[in-house]
């Protein structure tokens, strides 16, 4: 699905992205993890043709993905709230991502009762526009444009970090009936290393740029990974787990 | 404490992005303030003539005193429209452990610094100096500084009291609008009473009795006061902030657009970004306002048909100058979005043209009133119309793939430097040349109709050979796509 061959990113002649080589083949659910300041959200923004790599290059589905536009038929995203519209309605946007998909209202509305528990009604009709929701309301929005776009390749950067407890369960079940049923390609950075593994089938770590760790998850995966977080505490002391904001870019 | 707070506030104001990253647009803002205040200044040394003429049959110091409450009256209106609260600034201040008397203090006397409060002093202190004070005396002319500045006061917090009453209540400012605007009505409308001469019924008498300079001086001593309490108990969040009261928000579809497809969607959307937002609507109201420049140039015989061509368009292109010039900003908070969703770039540069044509045609048949000045007006509007559907739109769209500056709607468009920079001043200059490069030289040999036709002309080419002008749009856009975006991303 992804190729990703020599990608180099620097900002001030600091690397913040270095990789040699990954490949993502179609149907995996990649999971992202790292500290803040790891290239996560570059990473993410180079695989969507938002910032130009130094070197390298990214291929979707075998095409480039740099200045070409193929890929946005497939691909759905979320990264912050700077993907939404914030002077719309949530439903005024949906509408209109499913028209650029050439979908019907009616059939947008299909999907959005499908969404009903997600929601939680704090969503539509509620009569706000998306920039008077909180963050965690904007992200269910977000999440819900990219269900709403069939995509084969789904892309969400900390979806859980704003959610409540319940719609992060939802939105794990989500994630995991996307890719085991529809056989949609996941990539899904996180802060929560317990969602994260729970999520996914293979697990990135990523630090100063450099994915220093591929793994495919198995059930001493969790514990590994707390080991690296855990900087300095000893192995089976309370584990910690790390939910904090992502920096602003 | 204080005067850490005062450095902070310097801080915020230096390193505030408003505060122009170019020095270009920091010249130019400096000058057009120096600009409005030479112009008050120059209204209140030269108030004396001004008065004379306006009432030739009075006194001179007795006019004056006539018209100084009639003044704050129009200054109190003025503050409540313009005058912004000093909000958020003590939010990160809530919960440390400051006194609340010194938060509130602070945040009470800075109101103060307004620029509003130094019109009053522009306008007539040179009057008082230069008539009064050797009339009646250093202590009566003392005795109206005082009160001008007590009446200052008085209105700056009053105007202050309202604003937050109103952030709570939206009817409170709608009343108030229409308490002052009866207050004025009354007396020129309904002749109830004459503002004119309560107003002189006190500032007259500070003449003789320059004691009474106190009542105002009072008056906005208590105002303070009344201020300064209100805040403290009021020093929360949801009183603070300039938030307006929610009101439910409903879902617009605009159904001549949706026959456009995804272009008529994207057109519908940055309708509803016009109308749902702050500055960009008030580009739009800017734009309203020049409606009415044909008044000044149609009715001065002077002006030839040279000027006719500025006027016709600007009446009808308003609109695409005013808020194309900050174009693609506009969209900087959600660009992202927009780049990796499935809208090509074409599409999204034909809603733009789409935009641009449908408020052109409009504003076109807005100003068919015009046709009073004679039928030849009409056709000049209509020549321009097409000119600015034609030409500006594309020129506009040029320089919007090298404009890198967001522009945050939520905040205001008074005084808003946001956003601007060399390529908004670069542009007015071709849009404005462009039309008289190709009209001039018929008009210097007395046929100015053939350039007019041939302005029409051009225009229709433009119009007809569009998607030419998107393929070079689009090529230029892709070489410059992450620099914009990027620029976006700056906040």
């Amino acid at each position: 699905m992804i190729e990703i061959k020599n990608l180099k990113k620097t900002y001030s002649n600091v690397t913040v992205v270095d990789i040699p080589h990954l490949a993502i083949a179609k149907g995996e659910s990649v999971g992202l993890v790292g500290n803040n300041g790891a290239g996560k959200t570059t990473l993410f923004r180079m695989i969507l043709d938002l910032i130009l790599p130094e070197s390298g290059e990214i291929t979707s589905n075998g095409e480039v993905v740099a200045g070409h536009e193929h890929w946005k038929t497939y691909t759905a995203s979320y990264l912050d709230e700077g993907f939404l519209i914030e002077y719309l309605t949530p439903e005024e946007y949906l509408y209109f991502i499913g028209g650029l998909h050439q979908q019907s209202r009616a059939q947008v509305d299909e999907t959005l009762t499908a969404l009903g528990d997600f929601f939680n009604g704090e969503i539509l009709n509620r009569g706000k526009y998306i920039r008077d929701l909180s963050k965690g309301n904007q992200c269910k929005v977000g999440v819900a444009s990219c269900l709403l776009q069939n995509p084969q390749l789904l892309m969400l950067d900390e979806p859980f970090a704003n959610i409540d407890p319940s719609t992060q369960f939802r939105l794990k079940n989500m994630l995991k009936d996307a890719n085991k049923s529809k056989g949609v390609t996941t990539i899904v950075s996180s802060h929560d290393l317990n969602h994260i593994t729970d999520v996914c089938d293979r697990i990135l770590l990523m630090e100063k740029g450099v994915i220093i760790k591929d793994i495919a998850t198995s059930s001493s995966t969790l514990s590994e990974l707390e080991d690296y977080f855990g900087v300095g505490q000893t192995v089976g002391a309370t584990p910690v787990v790390k939910i904090d904001e992502e920096e602003n870019h | 404490m204080i005067s850490t707070f005062i450095r902070h506030e310097l801080k915020a104001f230096w390193r505030s992005k408003n505060t122009g990253k170019s020095i270009a647009v920091r010249i130019v803002m400096i000058f057009l303030i120096l600009y409005l205040f030479g112009c008050i200044l120059l209204a209140g040394i030269g108030m004396d003539k001004i008065l004379e003429i306006a009432f030739p049959n009075d006194d001179l110091v007795k006019s004056f005193c006539g018209i100084v409450l009639i003044y704050f009256l129009f200054d109190l209106f003025m503050r409540l429209q313009l005058q912004e609260l000093p909000t958020l600034r003590v939010q990160p201040y809530l919960h440390l452990p400051i006194k609340r008397n010194t938060l509130v203090g602070y945040l009470a006397i800075t109101a103060v610094f307004s620029m509003f409060n130094l019109w009053p002093f522009l306008l007539f202190l040179p009057f008082i100096f230069k008539i009064i004070a050797p009339d009646s005396g250093i202590i009566v002319a003392l005795a109206f500084v005082v009160a001008i500045i007590g009446i200052s006061v008085f209105n700056n917090y009053l105007a202050l009291y309202l604003k937050r009453k109103s952030n709570l209540n939206g009817w409170i400012f709608l009343i108030t609008a229409a308490v002052l605007i009866l207050i004025v009505i009354a007396d020129f409308w309904w002749h109830f009473y004459s503002l004119h001469n309560i107003s002189y019924a006190f500032f007259g008498r500070l003449l003789t009795m320059p004691i009474l300079a106190i009542i105002p001086a009072l008056l906005g001593i208590v105002m303070y006061y009344f201020n300064f309490l209100y805040l403290k108990q009021n020093l929360y969040l949801e009183t603070l902030t300039a938030r307006k009261v929610k009101i439910y928000k409903s879902n617009t579809d605009i159904p001549f657009l949706s026959r456009f497809g995804t272009i008529g969607d994207l057109a519908a959307n940055e309708i509803k970004l016009v109308f749902r937002n702050k500055r960009s609507r008030s580009s739009l109201i800017i734009g309203l306002f020049f409606m009415f420049y044909g008044l000044i140039f149609y009715t001065n015989k002077s002006l030839g048909q040279g000027w006719y061509l500025f006027a016709g368009m600007y009446m009808t292109g308003a609109f695409v100058v005013n808020y194309g010039q900050f174009m693609f900003g506009w969209q900087a908070s959600h660009f992202d979005g927009i780049l990796v969703s499935k809208i090509t770039f074409s599409d999204f540069v034909k809603a733009k043209y789409l935009l641009f044509t449908t408020v052109s045609v409009i504003s076109f048949v807005l100003t068919i009133p015009y046709v009073y000045f004679g039928w030849h007006v009409l056709l000049v509007h209509f020549v321009m119309c097409v000119w600015n559907i034609g030409v500006t739109t594309t020129i506009v769209l040029f320089f919007a793939n090298r404009n890198f500056k967001r522009i945050d709607l939520s905040k205001s468009g008074t005084m808003n430097w946001e956003g601007v920079g060399a390529s908004q001043l670069l542009l007015t200059l071709p849009l404005i040349l462009t039309p008289y490069i190709i009209y001039t030289p018929f008009a210097v040999f007395k046929h100015p109709d053939i350039g007019l036709a041939l302005l029409a002309a051009t225009g229709f080419i433009a119009i007809l050979t569009r998607n030419y002008w998107i393929k070079q749009l689009e090529a230029d856009y892709y070489s410059k796509r992450y620099r914009i975006a990027e620029g976006f991303r700056n906040k």
